[in-house]
C-alpha cells in the first residue's frame, strides 16, 4: 500500500495543460466537453440526478395517459397497443430511468462526501457507469420515434409473450438491450462503490462509524452485483432465442418459460431491496438530523439492512405464488416474505426511537421524511398481506398489488429520495429551498399520491386486473378509478410545484453558509458547494456522528488538521485524477453496438458488411478503442495546494455545477 | 418571498373553490370506492376456496390493522410531543445523544415475530387446503380442462366423450354442477395466461409446458364473472369468460343439450330467390371500447342465461339457411367448429352451440344481434390483435351487411 502511495506521488507537480502525451487530456472546465470528460464524482452525481429527473417526467406523464385512459369505463384516450406501452414504458423508466439513477446520484455525490473520501475509487469508470447508464436509456426509448413502437410486453417481460412468435417486433430487442447496459453501467458502478467504501474510508471512520447512507448504499452495491447477473442471464438468452433462434424459453423447441420468472425475479426481488435501501439509508441521516439526537439503535439499524439484503434472495418466488409451485415451495417462500417484515419493522421502530425525546424541527426534509415512514408502514402492510399466499391467490395481479408497490416505491423511495433532494440541496448549490414552497409540495404530494393510491387497494379486493386497457362500467369500479385519476393530477400538480421551486432555487434560492442544518456527519462540514478535491485535509474521524464530535471538539480537531495538512504538503499536496474522455467513447460505442443489435433488422444475406453487422462491428470496435485507450492512458494526475478550505488553488477552479 | 404571500392570501379563495369543486365532485359520481361488492369481488365470495383465501387476508388485515394504530399511535405521539415550535425550541441544547436501548429493541423484535407466528398458520394451512380438492371430496370431484388462447379459454370435459367426437368442448363460458368440486386443468396453447374467478378462487397461471391446476366450488347455482389475470398481449383486458353453476337437473339437461350435434333449422320450402327480400338496417357505428353489455346479466343474470338456450320465436330459416352456407364459403369453417354441420376448424373458439352462450368474443360482448354483428363487422376494433381480424385480411374475406346479418341469424340458431 505504502509502495503504491509512493509510486503515485511520484507523479510531478505539473500544471496539467503542459502534461505532454500522446493521448488527449481534456482540462476544460465549462463547457460541453467539460461534462463528457468529467471525473469528479460530484459533476457525475449532479449529471445522474438529472437525468433521473428527466426521466422521472416522462414516467410520471406516462402514468397521467394511463390514468386518464382509465378515468371512466371503456376509455378512449389510448389504444390497447398504446396502453401497453405506456405501462411498459412507465415501469421500466421509473424503475431504472428514474429511481435507480436518483439513487445512483446520491450515492455519487454523498458517500464519498460521507467517508471523508477526495473522489471514488476508480473516477473514470464512475464516468463509464454514467455514460453507459445514459446509452441504455437511449436504447430503451429508440421505440418512441420508430416504426416498432417502444416496448409493450410489461416491465417483467414474461416469456413466450416477449418472444420472436408473439412479438415479431423489434420492440422487444430495444428493451432487452437497453437493459442490457443499465445492467453494465449498474454492476460497474456498485464495484466502484464497494472498493471506495471499503478502501477510501478517512482515518478512523470504522465500519461501525459509517453513516447509514453509507452503509445502505455499500448493502445496496452488495445486492446490484449479486443480483443483475440473473438479469443478464436471461436477457442474454431471450436475445438468443429472438436473434439466433434458440430455445431457451421457445416451447416448440421445448423450451421453459418458468424459467424466465425465475432468473427475472432472483434479480427482481433484490431489485425492489435496491430501490428501498437507499431511500432508508437517507431517512436514516435525515431524522436524527432534524431530531437533533443520534440514530436509536445504530447498530440494528445496520443489521437489519443487511438481513434485509440477504433474506431478499430467498424471497423472489413470492412474486410466482400463482404459477403452481406447489405446497411446500409455496409455503417455504411464504414463511421466508413474512420473515423479511421483522427487520424492515425493526428499522421504523429505530426511526420512532429516534424522535422520542428528541427536539424535532419540521422542516421540508423531515416532513417529507415523516410522510415516508407513514406511507412506508402502509405499503410494508399490505406487504405481509401478500406474504399470506392464500390471500395472494386473489391479490396477485390486482391492483392491490398496484396499490401496495405504489406506497413503497412513491411513499417509499421517492418521498425518501424528494427528502433527500431537499436536506443535501444547501450542501450541493449553496442555496436553500424555501419553507413555505416546500411544505405546500409536500401536503400536494402527500394528498395527491394518497387519493390516487388508496382507493386501489379497494379495487384490487373487488377484482380489478392490472394492466388492462379498459374495464366495463358494471363491475364496481368506476368510482375508485374516477377518484385514483383525480389523485393523480393532484400528484402530478405536487411534483411540478416541487420542481418549480427547485429550478427556482438554484438559480434565485436563498444563500445559505455551511451546515445549514446543524447537521451531524462529515459532509456537513465542507463548504458549499464543496471545492473539486472534497477535502482540503482528510479529516480524522472519532465518533459515529463525526461532524457532531468535530463540533463538539473544535481544539482537538484544529490540531489535528495542522499535522494532517502539513504531512499533505509534505507529499506533494492534493492528488487529482485527469479529465478523460474514453469512458465516453467506450459507452457511445456501446450505444452504436446496442443500436446495430435490436434495432436494425436481419440482413437478408449476412456478412461482414451487412447492415445489422456492420453496425454492430463499428460499435465493438468504437468500445474497444476506448476501453483500450483508457488503459494506456494512465492515471495521469496533477496537484493541488489549497491554503483554506474551499480555496482555489493552482489555477484551476472549483467544480461548479 | 412575495409569491408566497400573494398564494396565501389566495389559499383563501382557493379553498372555496376547492369545496365547491369537491361537493360538484362527489353528487357527480358513485364515490363510494370501498364498497367491495362488484361481479368479481374477492370479498363477497361464494365458494369453499375463496372463502379460505378470504378469511387468511381478514387475519392479516386484522393483524397488520392493530400494529399500524399502536405503531401509528406511538409515532404521531413522538413527531407531536418532540417538535420544536419555536426558534428558540429549535436552537436550544441537544437533547441527550442517546444511542439506543437493547431491551426495548429485543422485545420489539420478539413480539413482531410473534404477530407473524400468527398469520403463519393460517397461511400455511391455506396453502394447503386450497391446493388440491380435499381426500374426502375427491370422489365427488368434476374434472374440467381450460386452456388459454390469445384471447380466449376453452374448456373440454374429459368425462362427457361424444362419440367419433372425442370430449365435449365449448368455450369463453365453463357451466359446472353447484355444490361439488370442480378441479381444473390449466393448460395454455400459446402465451402465459391465468385464470382467475374471483368469487370461486384465487388465480392459477396457464404456463406452456407446465400442468397446473386449480378447484373450487361454487355452493349455490350462480353465473360468475372471471378474467386472465396475467398480462397476454394486446387484448389481455378483454380476454374474460364466464361460470355459470348449475343445480344437477339443469346441469344434466345442458350436458345432453351440448353433447348432441349442432341444431339445424330447416331451410324453407321455397326457392330462395323466391323468398321476400327482407331490407336489412345497417349496423350503427360503435364508439372504441363501447361496452357491449345490457343491464339484464347485473340484475339476474342466470336467468337471463338460462332464457338464452331456447331458440328465439320468428327465426327466419331462409336467412339462417343463407348463413350456413357463407360460413363455408367465407371461410369460417377452417378456424371454427359446428358439430352436425360439418365444420371442423380447431384453432378458433367451438361454435357448435354458439347461440346458447350469453355472450361472445371472450366474454367481452353480450350474445344479442346488434353485439354479435358488430364483432363479425369488425373484430380489430373490438379485440385489437385478435386472430379472426387476421384471418379476414389472411384470407381477403369481405362481407357486405347481407352477409353479416345472414352469419348473425345462423349462429344464433345454433342452441
Amino acid at each position: 500500500m505504502d509502495a503504491i502511495l509512493k509510486s503515485d506521488l511520484q507523479v510531478k507537480d505539473v500544471a496539467p495543460e503542459t502534461k505532454s502525451s500522446v493521448f488527449w487530456r481534456p482540462t476544460a472546465q465549462t463547457g460541453l466537453i467539460s461534462w463528457l470528460t468529467t471525473v469528479d464524482h460530484k459533476k457525475i452525481g449532479f449529471l445522474y440526478g438529472i437525468f433521473a429527473l428527466f426521466f422521472f417526467l416522462v414516467g410520471g406523464f406516462e402514468a397521467l395517459l394511463i390514468r386518464l385512459q382509465l378515468m371512466t369505463p371503456n376509455g378512449t384516450v389510448l389504444t390497447a397497443q398504446q396502453y401497453n406501452t405506456m405501462f411498459t414504458m412507465h415501469g421500466t423508466t421509473m424503475i431504472f430511468l428514474a429511481v435507480m439513477p436518483l439513487s445512483a446520484a446520491f450515492f455519487n455525490f454523498i458517500m464519498p462526501l460521507q467517508i471523508g473520501a477526495r473522489d471514488v475509487a476508480f473516477p473514470r469508470l464512475n464516468a463509464f457507469s454514467l455514460w453507459t447508464f445514459v446509452a441504455g436509456a437511449i436504447i430503451l426509448n429508440l421505440g418512441w420515434f420508430m416504426s416498432a413502437g417502444a416496448p409493450d410486453a410489461g416491465w417483467t417481460g414474461y416469456a413466450p409473450l416477449t418472444s420472436k412468435t408473439y412479438t415479431p417486433d423489434h420492440s422487444v430487442d430495444m428493451w432487452i438491450m437497453g437493459l442490457q447496459l443499465l445492467g453494465v453501467a449498474s454492476i460497474a458502478a456498485s464495484l466502484n462503490f464497494i472498493v471506495t467504501i471499503i478502501n477510501m474510508r478517512a482515518p478512523g471512520m470504522t465500519m461501525m462509524r459509517l453513516p447509514v447512507f453509507t452503509w445502505m448504499t455499500l448493502i445496496t452495491a452488495f445486492l446490484i452485483v449479486l443480483s443483475f447477473p440473473f438479469i443478464t442471464v436471461a436477457l442474454v438468452e431471450i436475445m438468443m432465442d429472438r436473434l439466433f433462434g434458440t430455445s431457451f424459453f421457445e416451447v416448440s423447441g421445448g423450451g421453459m418459460p418458468i424459467l424466465w420468472q425465475h432468473l427475472f425475479w432472483v434479480f427482481g426481488h433484490p431489485e425492489v431491496y435496491i430501490l428501498i435501501l437507499p431511500a432508508m439509508g437517507i431517512i436514516s441521516e435525515i431524522l436524527p438530523t432534524f431530531a437533533r439526537k443520534p440514530l436509536f439503535g445504530y447498530p440494528i439499524v445496520v443489521f437489519s439492512g443487511a438481513s434485509i439484503g440477504f433474506l431478499g434472495f430467498s424471497v423472489w418466488s413470492h412474486h410466482m405464488f400463482t404459477t403452481g409451485m406447489g405446497t411446500v415451495a409455496t409455503a417455504a417462500f411464504s414463511l421466508a416474505t413474512m420473515a423479511i417484515a421483522v427487520p424492515t419493522g425493526v428499522k421504523i421502530f429505530n426511526w420512532i426511537g429516534t424522535l422520542w425525546g428528541g427536539h424535532i424541527s419540521m422542516r421540508t426534509p423531515m416532513m417529507f421524511a415523516l410522510g415516508f415512514v407513514w406511507m412506508f408502514m402502509v405499503g410494508g402492510f399490505s406487504g405481509v398481506m401478500h406474504s399470506a399466499a392464500p390471500a395472494d391467490a386473489q391479490q396477485q395481479d390486482s391492483y392491490f398489488v398496484i396499490a401496495h408497490f405504489h406506497y413503497v416505491l412513491i411513499g417509499g423511495s421517492m418521498f425518501a429520495l424528494l427528502a433527500g433532494i431537499h436536506f443535501w440541496f444547501p450542501l450541493m448549490f449553496g442555496r436553500k429551498i424555501g419553507e413555505f414552497w416546500g411544505k405546500l409540495s409536500f401536503w400536494v404530494i402527500f394528498a395527491g399520491f394518497n387519493i390516487t393510491f388508496f382507493p386501489m387497494h379497494f379495487l384490487g379486493l373487488n377484482g380489478m386486473p392490472r394492466r388492462t386497457f379498459t374495464y366495463d362500467g358494471n363491475l364496481g369500479w368506476n368510482s375508485a378509478n374516477y377518484i385514483a385519476t383525480v389523485g393523480a393530477l393532484i400528484l402530478g400538480v405536487g411534483i411540478f410545484i416541487y420542481f418549480a421551486v427547485m429550478v427556482y432555487t438554484y438559480f434565485k434560492g436563498e444563500k445559505v453558509g455551511k451546515d445549514v442544518w446543524d447537521a451531524r456527519t462529515l459532509e456537513w462540514s465542507l463548504p458549499n458547494p464543496p471545492p473539486e478535491y472534497n477535502y482540503r485535509v482528510i479529516p480524522t474521524v472519532h465518533a459515529r456522528d463525526a461532524f457532531w464530535y468535530m463540533k463538539q471538539n473544535k481544539e482537538q480537531i484544529a490540531k489535528e488538521d495542522a499535522a494532517h495538512a502539513k504531512e499533505e504538503a509534505a507529499h506533494g499536496g492534493i492528488h487529482m485524477p485527469h479529465q478523460s474522455i474514453y469512458p465516453f467513447v467506450a459507452s457511445l460505442g456501446m450505444l452504436i453496438a446496442g443500436i446495430g443489435i435490436s434495432v436494425m433488422d436481419n440482413d437478408p444475406t449476412p456478412g461482414f458488411w451487412g447492415k445489422k453487422i456492420g453496425v454492430t462491428m463499428i460499435g465493438g470496435a468504437v468500445m474497444l478503442a476506448g476501453i483500450y485507450f483508457w488503459a494506456l492512458e494512465g492515471n495521469g494526475g496533477y496537484h493541488l495546494h489549497p491554503e483554506n478550505d474551499g480555496d482555489e488553488s493552482s489555477g484551476k477552479k472549483p467544480a461548479k455545477h | 418571498m412575495r409569491l408566497a404571500t400573494i398564494l396565501s392570501s389566495a389559499a383563501h379563495w382557493s379553498r372555496a373553490v376547492l369545496a365547491v369543486g369537491a361537493v360538484s365532485l362527489l353528487s357527480a359520481c358513485d364515490y363510494n370506492f370501498w364498497r367491495m361488492d362488484g361481479h368479481q369481488s374477492t370479498i363477497k365470495v361464494e365458494g369453499p376456496v375463496a372463502k379460505s383465501q378470504l378469511d387468511v387476508f381478514y387475519v392479516t388485515c386484522w393483524v397488520t390493522l392493530v400494529i399500524f394504530i399502536l405503531v401509528g399511535a406511538v409515532l404521531a405521539y413522538a413527531s407531536i410531543k418532540f417538535k420544536a415550535r419555536t426558534p428558540e425550541e429549535e436552537k436550544a441544547i441537544p437533547p441527550e445523544q442517546g444511542h439506543g436501548n437493547p431491551l426495548i429493541e429485543i422485545g420489539l423484535i420478539g413480539a413482531s415475530v410473534l404477530a407473524l407466528v400468527v398469520i403463519a398458520i393460517p397461511t400455511l394451512k391455506g396453502i394447503w387446503y386450497t391446493y388440491d380438492v380435499p381426500e374426502d371430496r375427491k370422489a365427488d370431484t368434476y374434472e374440467v380442462t381450460a386452456t388459454g388462447y390469445q384471447w380466449w379459454f376453452k374448456f373440454d370435459y374429459p368425462s362427457e366423450q361424444i362419440a367419433g367426437a372425442g370430449a365435449l368442448t365449448t368455450a369463453n363460458e365453463l357451466v359446472i354442477p353447484a355444490g361439488r368440486p370442480v378441479r381444473v386443468n390449466l393448460r395454455t396453447i400459446d402465451v402465459i395466461h391465468s385464470f382467475w374467478i374471483p368469487k370461486l378462487a384465487g388465480k392459477v397461471d396457464m404456463i406452456p409446458n407446465r400442468a397446473n391446476h386449480l378447484w373450487f366450488q361454487a355452493d349455490q347455482p350462480g353465473y360468475y364473472w372471471g378474467q386472465c389475470a396475467e398480462f397476454c398481449g394486446d387484448s389481455h383486458a378483454v380476454m374474460r369468460f364466464r361460470v355459470i353453476a348449475l343445480g344437477p337437473k339443469d346441469f344434466n339437461d345442458w350436458l345432453t343439450q351440448q353433447t348432441s350435434p349442432a341444431r339445424d333449422v330447416a331451410p324453407p320450402r321455397v326457392a330462395t330467390k323466391d323468398a321476400p327480400k327482407v331490407q336489412f338496417a345497417s349496423l350503427r357505428t360503435f364508439k372504441q371500447n363501447e361496452t357491449g353489455h345490457t343491464a339484464k346479466y347485473d340484475t339476474s343474470p342466470l336467468d337471463a342465461w338460462k332464457a338464452q338456450q331456447f331458440p328465439e320465436k320468428g327465426e327466419n330459416a331462409a336467412l339462417i339457411a343463407q348463413g350456413k352456407a357463407l360460413f363455408k364459403e367465407k371461410a369460417c369453417l377452417s378456424c371454427h367448429e359446428v358439430r352436425g354441420h360439418g365444420y371442423a376448424g380447431i384453432s378458433g373458439p367451438t361454435l357448435t352451440h354458439f347461440g346458447s352462450r350469453s355472450t361472445l368474443a371472450g366474454a367481452l360482448l353480450e350474445n344479442n344481434t346488434e353485439q354479435l354483428h358488430r364483432w363479425i363487422h369488425n373484430p380489430e376494433s373490438v379485440k385489437p390483435g385478435n386472430k379472426m381480424a387476421k384471418g379476414y385480411i389472411d384470407n381477403n374475406i369481405k362481407l357486405t351487411n347481407e352477409d353479416e346479418v345472414a352469419l348473425v341469424a345462423y349462429l344464433q340458431s345454433l342452441k
